[in-house]
């Protein structure tokens, strides 16, 4: 579990949450963190909560008098994304938690993220103010307007610098599309529409359209008491906008090309790895079960986190992955003890560094070396610690553009 | 035996979490419940092959009644189909016990809680349905529980969340079920609702332990 409170973060400038948090020395429910997203530069990161707030921490900037200091995130801003909803229809509560958040590349001044609960996706535009307007002809400096007649000259406004503001504004809300929990979102690389995908259906959409969206995978059967898997999640290819994969609780990807039809039911490409009976346990099935999946880089490769295990596979080879790496074998033998505690629903997540040479994955307290993936110590963090777990957020974590290694990945503390 | 105890126990932990899954808020997560239908289904299998191992050297029992023809050949299939994983040489007379012996504990329970209701009558059970409604297999037995349960726990019924139509969810059936069973079982108290006739009383509220324990492996076997 990872959960960010108190002065650990670098120098704080948002007082209001962190204050509070480093004051009382205790979390609430609501501000733990259940994603994280680094914008492609690296330079921001922003963290969704359970409370609906989205966090985004920005990296500081190389200074000559603390060179340690570049590789520190401060608090850059937060707003409240998304509200706790209630479907009147289905009488059912919609939460506010943050499922996912996406980074749009970045085309100007301001940022561009998608943010996503359960049922609601919304678009959101991060931009700086540091300037602010003076001299002004028709109303005084405290605003008051200024009587026409007595104004005997004219002055051009001047812009005077001013403290840095942050403001987040909502530009997009695409709602009313899922049944479904979503999951997944994912940017295309056209940079004009992503999808989006819950339990059983994935959906376009466009960036600029929100009162409808395309869906282009439907996995419902007809009679719902044959359902045997559901999407655990899916990703647009980094360079081919038409080609997207999504995974399933039965541990396979499918990799679909949205020229070859208009609904992509049918697969173009499916990877699975056979299952080894030696390893078949009571629990099997729910291990099985890929939580994420991340295309490298390159987009010759991608990745697949599982309950156990990483596995990296090559799109030209759907027989089995090209590589497996055991993240927490060890727990192997207690599976009937985290299905009673609830750990065994946990969903992990994965990523490529920069270089596509490395992955990482959220594990707690495994090493683990391989001849051709050297992957980064973990640092457990015990849940019932109120350590601040924000330095792990901020000494560890190192831009991901470039080819440095991740010393540390923050913990998700899944739903 | 000891198989068979975590087995159950794995059954039993498996349905109060998807009852209590139902709770939550955000609704039911279709995932999780696929996950849990998953642990418990093998859960059962392993129960049922464990109890037919236990059941293999004793004296084949009795028919608790008499079987309905049409019914034994997919039922046989059935048993065949579990009893062959842990051993392939069972003579062809041994499935016809791994038929009763499930349905005996069944009946068994059934008949201790409806005493006057004894039917001759087979029910089909819903082991050959593939768990279509047919967690109470007849019609006439489902009616009367129905009448009783609702006297006694339409209160309890009206404090919880509204149920589904979010059956829309997955499981429909096994939803219903589940909130017919254990509204009464899990959510009373010992102040149960004053206006409930005193004659039901004793029924969801109070029902002894191991009764219970029947109810619940009863909806997870028929699952």
């Amino acid at each position: 579990m990872l959960v960010c409170q108190g002065p650990g973060i670098g120098s704080v400038t948002h007082k209001s949450t962190w204050a509070l948090g480093a004051r009382t020395k205790k979390w609430l429910l609501a501000d733990v963190i259940s994603t994280v997203e680094f914008s492609h530069s690296g330079d921001l990161l922003a963290t969704g909560d359970k409370g609906g707030r989205v966090v985004i921490f920005q990296r500081e900037q190389e200074n000559k008098s603390r060179p340690h200091s570049r590789g520190e995130y401060n608090v850059y801003s937060t707003f409240q994304s998304h509200e706790p909803e209630f479907d009147y229809l289905k009488s059912l509560e919609i939460e506010e938690k943050i499922n996912k958040i996406r980074w749009l590349p970045q085309q100007g001044a301001a940022r561009f993220l998608l943010s996503t609960n359960d049922k609601t996706i919304k678009l959101w535009k991060i931009s700086e103010r540091d300037k602010r307007a003076e001299g002004y002809n028709l109303k005084d400096e405290d605003g008051r307007l200024r009587d026409p007649l007595r104004i005997t000259a004219l002055r051009v406004p001047i812009l005077k610098p001013m403290d840095l503001m942050v403001e987040a504004s909502p530009r997009r809300i695409f709602a009313n599309a899922h049944t479904y929990h979503i999951n997944s979102i994912s940017v295309n690389s056209d940079h004009e529409t992503y999808l989006s995908a819950d339990d059983l259906r994935i959906n376009l959409w466009h960036l600029e359209i929100t009162d409808r969206s395309f869906n282009i995978v439907d996995i419902k059967p007809a009679n719902m008491e044959e359902l045997t898997e559901v999407i655990t999640a899916a990703e647009f290819h980094p360079h081919q906008c038409n080609v997207l994969v999504y995974s399933s609780s039965k541990g396979t990807i499918r990799l679909c090309d949205m020229r070859s039809s208009a609904l992509c039911d049918r697969h173009s490409k499916f990877f699975e790895e056979p299952e080894d009976p030696s390893s078949r346990s009571f629990f099997s099935e729910i291990i099985s079960s890929v939580s994420d999946v991340k295309f490298s880089h390159s987009g010759r490769y991608m990745m697949t986190r599982d309950y156990l295990s990483v596995k990296v596979w090559d799109l030209n080879m759907e027989s089995r992955p090209v590589e497996t790496h055991q993240v927490h074998e060890y727990l192997r033998s207690k599976l009937c003890s985290l299905y009673e505690n609830d750990c065994i629903f946990d969903k992990f997540e994965c990523c490529w560094n920069g270089s596509d040479r490395n992955g990482t994955s959220d594990t707690p307290g495994k090493v683990w070396k391989e001849p051709y993936l050297q992957l980064p110590l973990r640092k457990k963090i015990p849940r019932s610690s109120n350590r601040i777990a924000a330095e792990k957020v901020t000494r560890g974590l190192k831009c991901a553009s470039n080819s440095l290694q991740l010393d540390t990945y923050v913990l998700l503390k899944p739903s | 035996m000891e198989v068979q105890k975590e087995a159950q126990r794995i059954m039993t932990l498996s349905v109060w979490k998807m009852y209590h899954s139902r709770m939550q808020r955000g609704g039911l997560r279709l995932h999780r419940s696929l996950q849990l239908s998953l642990v418990m289904r093998s859960a059962r299998e392993l129960y049922l092959s464990a109890k037919v191992e236990a059941q293999e050297p004793e004296v084949p029992l009795p028919p608790a009644r008499s079987p309905d023809p049409c019914l034994h050949p997919p039922r046989e299939a059935e048993a065949a189909v579990e009893v062959a994983p842990c051993d392939g040489e069972q003579p062809s007379p041994e499935p016809m016990d791994t038929q009763e012996t499930p349905r005996a504990e069944e009946t068994s329970a059934r008949s201790a809680q409806r005493p006057a209701k004894v039917s001759r009558k087979r029910r089909s059970c819903s082991l050959s349905d593939g768990g279509d409604a047919a967690l109470v297999p007849s019609k006439k037995a489902r009616l009367e529980e129905e009448e009783e349960e609702e006297r006694a726990s339409s209160d309890v019924l009206d404090r919880l969340q509204p149920p589904p139509a979010q059956a829309e969810g997955a499981f429909p059936n096994l939803a219903r079920v589940l909130q017919r069973r254990f509204s009464g079982l899990l959510n009373c108290s010992p102040a149960a609702p004053p206006t409930a006739p005193p004659a039901c009383e004793a029924k969801p509220a109070c029902r002894p332990a191991d009764n219970m324990l029947n109810v619940l492996v009863r909806a997870v076997v028929a699952f």
